[in-house]
């Protein structure tokens, strides 16, 4: 009875719930209501618009397009200081008016000089021109649908700033007035760089703006290529200024990191290929040479044998062996090789030679229970030889046994079935 | 003093020379001198049970003069199963059946017990050859048509064997929890659980929790190690016990005049001798194709592709991804289709010409064994089959037109899997 009494209350309740739903979904109406003119007609600005954080803050159509949102006719609405479509400098002193100003920006945690920057870059300096390839801030932020750069949606987003640059920079014909290559992007998504952001979604590897900077956005000087990669290669950087190159590199003669390492592609330097990049600047027979010679088989010796533990390990862990201690010496293997890979940096060949023993030492408890392992093998071969002899023999034995039998006459009355 | 010790060595020289007489006037020196010279034949036991006499009926025993080779394979696969219950107890004294310590102890048994290595590799080989050779026996029998009267019987316990081998390796697969195993038999019981009526309690009743977890364990090791090996001893003796009653069955053509075959030496000498090529055959496939070992068993991850280590798992991932919960239903209607066949073909037509609807039956599972192993083989390296999650997500805040391409995780819910 009780129960049956319920069913009516539980049915409202779902309905209830039911009808919430699409009322829950509706789009926030906050900041414009029916009396808004503005929206009457330009419904699709208002839709993009209440998505985005202005809308949140109560910013209104006419705090940058100016008119009378009251007004009941178009001329009217469009009436008064009415700026319709601002230009590209426009619109950058318009988003100035609120963003360069501290006091109002302070409470959201935002900075303050993004136009400042932007007048030190070369987009600023294009815009100030008036050329209109010049990106102004909506290029970028959009016009209406800003988006916080931590949301995923977001053009700012570390994930999509490299797209975002792409727009332009990957479009040969709008960069060639400007002498810049396009193959930015495309060499960027292959590199280190851009390996660690698409595929591993790793928000800390850098996009474009972590070397060129964002609003005042520029490449670096040769000078300063060491400092923008030191920033995160920090003990890369420290080994590099203990070394030979560094002179040279705070001259400008050469251009620091990306005299071996290209920008955008960040090319590793292969362990075989060390001597062949030194090469590129150093003349065969020269002291550099063969300290590049040094350098390339302490840097090899060691990776090759790095390999081959590995390779070593994976078969003995698919014989069942355990290999928890071998990875333990792998491990401090690994992390003296790590260590050869900065070191290198310094030229430091005495230092090289000791991490490369340190490798060389730590694996080679995994060589020799590989060496084991593979012998043990070959002995289980050697066994297949008495098994086989003996298999042998005993079809030989039973064939012998077989036709004695045969010649010999059939016994007498068995008491078989 | 010197006497005593000039008396012992004639004494024991003497001893020697009666056993020798012994051993001669025995009734077949070469079969029963070894359990003479063991203490197990002459004496109290002897004269007690009589087992000489029951030697000597077994030696005497003939066979039909067409008895020949094909008629071995029924031996060399009862072989197979002695050397799967002898390493199998020998691994037993070293595998631990919980899911914490199944994986060390086989890794234990393989790289630190003496000869594990060989023990475990050749249980797992002798467990693919034992399938392959029943499934030649029953063809064998199948072709003959020695399943017609009187021998209907023993093709059904011929069928339960068959079952029970099955049932072995199915078992057993679980047991050294390794990713490949675990997500095979995962894949299995999500299908199984699939059949109707009565495939959700059966996997529930195997699998024994949510997921397959180390209850699941315990109950694969009981039955592998408990309760299939009684049913395979009780069924091996009936099944021995009928063909000793009903002996070979003729020929299905032609006369097969000549004279009878002695059991012995004969029949029981090529089953040696076949034997013996078998074991060797099992060793040097342990020492030439040692099994892989896998990854240890890991629930929260789903493999990218698990590699099949016992034969009957191929063809079965081959029906189950092709053509889904069906694989196992027609499985079971074949399994059937066999089972009844002695009461449905009554007739006493036994050569195969004149048998046309058992030569398509038999040409289409062959076909379909091959045809289902071919597609097995290409999903080598194929991952487990995901059920489809029941309850739909919810829909995320990042389903909208201008969403950038964010990678949606895979569906966190247990892989079905296959395993017969």
């Amino acid at each position: 009875m009780r129960i049956a009494w319920l069913l009516p209350a539980v049915g409202l309740a779902s309905l209830g719930a039911i009808e919430a739903g699409p009322v829950a979904a509706q789009e926030p109406t906050l900041g414009i209501d029916s009396s808004y003119g503005c929206v009457v007609c330009h419904i699709d600005h208002r839709r993009a618009f209440l998505s985005g954080v202005h809308a949140e803050r109560g910013i209104q159509c006419d705090n940058c397009h100016g008119g009378r949102p009251a007004a009941m006719t178009v001329a009217g609405a469009h009436g008064g200081r009415f700026l319709g479509r601002p230009s590209k400098r426009q619109i950058a002193s318009l988003c100035a008016s609120c963003h360069a100003d501290p006091n109002q920006m302070r409470q959201f945690g935002l900075r303050s000089d993004e136009m400042a920057a932007l007048h030190t870059s070369r987009h600023g300096q294009l815009l100030e021109r008036g050329d209109d390839n010049a990106p102004t801030c909506t290029d970028c932020h959009e016009a209406h649908l800003i988006r916080r750069a931590t949301d995923a949606r977001s053009n700012t987003n570390p994930l999509n700033i490299p797209g975002l640059c792409a727009r332009c920079h990957a479009d040969a014909a709008r960069m060639a007035p400007y002498g810049i290559p396009a193959d930015q992007f495309a060499q960027f998504s292959s590199s280190a760089h851009g390996e660690a952001l698409f595929r591993d979604r790793n928000l800390a590897a850098p996009t474009c703006v972590g070397c060129h900077g964002s609003h005042s956005a520029l490449p670096p000087g040769v000078t300063q290529v060491t400092d923008v990669c030191g920033r995160c290669h920090a003990l890369v950087r420290d080994a590099f200024s203990l070394g030979p190159h560094a002179e040279p590199t705070a001259r400008g003669v050469i251009s620091g990191c990306t005299a071996c390492h290209s920008n955008h592609g960040t090319e590793r330097v292969a362990p075989d290929a060390v001597a062949e990049s030194c090469g590129h600047c150093h003349e065969p027979g020269t002291a550099a040479a063969a300290t590049a010679d040094t350098l390339e088989t302490q840097v090899h010796e060691a990776s090759h044998r790095l390999e081959e533990a590995r390779a070593a390990m994976a078969r003995l862990e698919a014989a069942g062996r355990p290999i928890a201690d071998m990875e333990q010496r792998y491990r401090t293997a690994f992390t003296a090789y790590r260590q050869m890979a900065l070191v290198q940096h310094s030229l430091e060949t005495e230092t090289l030679e000791s991490l490369a023993l340190q490798v060389i030492s730590s694996v080679r408890t995994i060589d020799e229970a590989a060496e084991v392992a593979a012998e043990q093998r070959w002995e289980h071969q050697l066994l297949l030889i008495p098994v086989w002899f003996l298999a042998l023999a005993v079809v030989v034995l039973a064939r012998f046994r077989i036709s004695e039998s045969r010649e010999a006459p059939p016994p007498a009355a068995g008491d078989g079935p | 003093m010197a006497d005593g010790s000039r008396r012992t060595p004639r004494r024991f020289l003497r001893r020697v020379a009666a056993l020798r007489d012994e051993i001669r006037e025995s009734t077949d020196a070469n079969l029963l001198a070894a359990l003479r010279v063991l203490g197990l034949l002459y004496g109290p036991l002897d004269r007690r049970s009589r087992i000489d006499r029951a030697f000597q009926k077994a030696r005497a025993y003939r066979l039909a003069p067409h008895v020949g080779w094909r008629h071995a394979l029924g031996g060399i696969a009862y072989f197979l199963l002695m050397l799967l219950v002898g390493t199998g107890v020998l691994m037993a004294f070293y595998y631990r059946p919980s899911a914490q310590e199944a994986y060390p102890s086989v890794q234990h048994i393989v790289a630190s017990v003496p000869f594990g290595w060989l023990i475990r590799d050749a249980h797992v080989w002798a467990a693919s050859l034992v399938v392959i050779l029943v499934v030649l026996h029953l063809g064998r029998t199948f072709l003959e048509a020695t399943y017609k009267a009187p021998r209907q019987t023993n093709w059904t316990v011929g069928l339960l064997l068959l079952l029970v081998v099955l049932a072995f390796g199915a078992s057993g697969y679980l047991l050294p929890w390794e990713q490949a195993g675990y997500w095979t038999v995962t894949e299995a019981l999500d299908t199984v659980a699939r059949i109707p009526v009565l495939g959700g309690i059966a996997s529930e009743l195997l699998r024994g929790d949510a997921v397959v977890s180390g209850a699941t364990l315990s109950r694969f090791f009981a039955l592998h190690v408990i309760i299939l090996p009684w049913l395979l001893l009780g069924l091996i003796s009936m099944h021995y016990g009928l063909v000793r009653k009903h002996g070979a069955a003729p020929l299905a053509y032609g006369t097969g005049a000549g004279r009878e075959v002695r059991f012995y030496p004969h029949h029981l000498m090529r089953i040696l001798g076949a034997a013996a090529v078998t074991l060797a055959v099992v060793i040097s496939l342990v020492v030439l194709v040692p099994r892989p070992f896998g990854p240890p068993a890991d629930p929260g991850v789903v493999p990218d592709a698990i590699p099949s280590t016992w034969v009957a798992v191929t063809p079965w991932r081959g029906l189950v991804h092709y053509i889904g919960v069906l694989g196992p239903v027609l499985l079971l209607l074949f399994g059937l289709v066999l089972l009844v066949l002695p009461l449905v073909d009554r007739g006493h037509e036994r050569d195969l010409r004149r048998r046309p609807i058992a030569l398509v039956l038999a040409i289409v599972a062959v076909g379909g064994l091959l045809l289902a192993t071919v597609a097995g083989r290409f999903l080598r390296e194929a991952p487990p089959v995901q059920t489809p999650p029941e309850v739909e997500a919810p829909a995320t805040p990042f389903s909208g037109a201008e969403s950038p391409a964010v990678p949606t995780a895979p569906p966190d819910t247990g892989a079905e899997g296959r395993q017969p």
